[in-house]
């Protein structure tokens, strides 16, 4: 009788304990949400519509949001082809020299420091070029995107059962259309995962942008060789003036930041159809 | 033209070190069922990989001798192994329609992306023709679209061979298809193999000698590699010659 008790006993306890470590971690990504939206809701509502679309001076943070965009558009356009190509190589010649480097290199990258990037782009083309610019940002940003899109295309691929490899060059294709045609349409969910995760880490990146976007607030004249904004090198910028206007600002635009990761990404994720085996 | 659908010269089969096939000699006659049976491990599934040579998807395997597939050597000079695996179809021991297309779009896939079929009529009638004859298109031409994770295990199978078929090949091997499929799928697909004979030569290989016995015309013993005997089915398994192979048929032998 007594043994049951305590048998019941230790399971409720083991099971408690579970659920408050549960708790202590999540607790702080809750905890950050309601600040960003306690801080940031009053004063994007006092501004109403022109937070979003007025510059810096106007009380808005618009050339900002359309910096990130362009950022996170030009860095995908470099970087996705790129880490698509070297995730499936790594895939198809995982015993060759290269792909073994590749691996290796590509999980240096991950843990990578991001401002060492942004120094090194500095100096290959912020410098030479005599000027910040969107291209230079988003060179930086695609260098952060491509090791977490090639590991996860590459990790994606190789969830993939031996068996539909053989089905596939069993219908007498070449590797080309078994590997594109096939195989990576298979993964496409793992694969897009990993292109999201890659474009939300861009989007919200600043120290790849500090030696090289340069900032624009105060108008739209948006061009690839031109210095460009992004939010979170305003919020960035923001938090180190003395103005409580600033610091405002910067609240409000953390949460429009964290409304771009939600809104881009929940959806997106959502609506990826996982393949049923 | 050779008089046999495949024909396996002094074949040898290693991975790395290992010596898998030892030296096998074997004829296949076009428009049976020919069974490869053998306990597991035995080398059946390799062998089968070889005709096709979808075994140098590993990096390991290395063959030596000759295939001939309808008299032509395809391990020979400037044999491109696409051009094989066109015409000699293959079906898995894991039923293993591609989990992401539509029915409909399992069977046409190897049409399409070997351009095979010159319009979407063609390809719509190539399709139904392939199901019809895997004994599937009955249970399957309302639902073309859906996945098929939707089907049973012999479905899926059938589903497979319809793919294997859409491309008319004159060869099909099977891997013990009715390995992870209920025992009515597994009539079905057994009962699918005396029809598909007429056209087609079939290699199955099995570990059940009972399977063999149903539904082969030839059936060739294997063990550690060797082909032990073979001949037709009904006089191996009357009257093998061969000790081992006694052993083997009547179940002492696993």
């Amino acid at each position: 009788m007594s043994g049951y008790r305590i048998r019941k006993g230790k399971e409720i306890a083991f099971f408690l304990a579970i659920a408050i470590l549960t708790l202590i971690t999540i607790l702080p990504l809750f905890h950050i949400i309601a600040t960003v939206f306690i801080n940031g809701l009053p004063s994007v509502a006092e501004k109403g519509f022109t937070f979003l679309t007025g510059t810096l001076s106007e009380g808005g943070i618009g050339p900002a949001i359309i910096g990130t965009f362009v950022l996170m558009f030009l860095s995908s356009l470099i970087g996705l082809p790129i880490a698509l190509l070297v995730g499936i190589y790594a895939y198809e010649y995982p015993d060759s020299l290269i792909g073994k480097w590749t691996k290796t290199l590509l999980q240096i990258m991950l843990e990578f420091p991001t401002i060492l990037v942004g120094v090194f782009v500095m100096n290959i083309i912020a410098i030479p070029m005599g000027s910040y610019s969107a291209f230079a940002g988003a060179f930086a940003l695609a260098i952060i995107l491509m090791p977490y899109v090639a590991v996860y295309t590459h990790e994606a691929m190789r969830q993939i059962p031996f068996t539909y490899r053989e089905a596939s060059f069993g219908l007498g294709l070449t590797r080309i259309k078994v590997i594109f045609r096939l195989l990576v349409p298979l993964s496409k969910r793992g694969v897009l995962t990993g292109v999201l995760i890659g474009m939300a880490k861009v989007a919200g990146e600043t120290a790849p942008l500090l030696f090289t976007a340069g900032g624009l607030y105060q108008s739209y004249s948006i061009g690839i060789f031109k210095p460009v904004g992004a939010i979170p090198l305003l919020i960035y910028t923001l938090v180190q003036s003395p103005s409580k206007v600033d610091h405002a600002t910067a609240w409000g635009a953390s949460l429009v930041l964290l409304l771009i990761f939600l809104l881009v990404f929940i959806p997106v994720r959502m609506s990826l159809k996982e393949v049923k085996l | 033209m050779s008089d046999f659908a495949i024909e396996t010269k002094k074949l040898r089969i290693y991975y790395g070190e290992n010596e898998i096939i030892k030296g096998i000699d074997l004829k296949v006659p076009k428009n049976v069922v020919f069974a490869l049976m053998g306990p597991s491990g035995c080398g059946k599934s390799t062998l089968l990989r070889a005709f096709n040579r979808l075994l140098e998807l590993n990096k390991e395997a290395r063959v030596e001798g000759e295939v001939l597939i309808l008299g032509k050597n395809v391990y020979g000079n400037g044999v491109n192994p696409i051009d094989v695996r066109k015409q000699v179809g293959m079906v898995f021991q894991y039923p293993n329609p591609f989990p992401h297309l539509s029915i409909y779009d399992n069977v046409a896939i190897g049409l399409k992306l070997n351009h095979l079929v010159k319009s979407k009529e063609e390809l719509d009638e190539r399709v139904k023709w392939a199901l019809e004859k895997a004994f599937l298109w009955d249970e399957v031409k309302g639902r073309l679209d859906d996945y098929p994770a939707s089907l049973s295990g012999g479905q899926k199978q059938r589903l497979v061979i319809a793919r294997a078929l859409a491309l008319k090949p004159k060869i099909l091997l099977m891997d013990e298809p009715t390995a992870n499929v209920d025992p009515i799928g597994t009539r079905k697909i057994e009962e699918l193999l005396f029809e598909l004979k007429r056209e087609y030569t079939i290699v199955l290989v099995t570990h059940e000698p009972m399977q063999a016995a149903r539904v082969s015309d030839y059936v060739g013993f294997l063990y550690l590699g060797k082909l032990v005997e073979v001949g037709l089915t009904r006089e191996i398994f009357e009257k093998p010659k061969h000790e081992l192979t006694e052993k083997y048929v009547t179940g002492v032998l696993v």
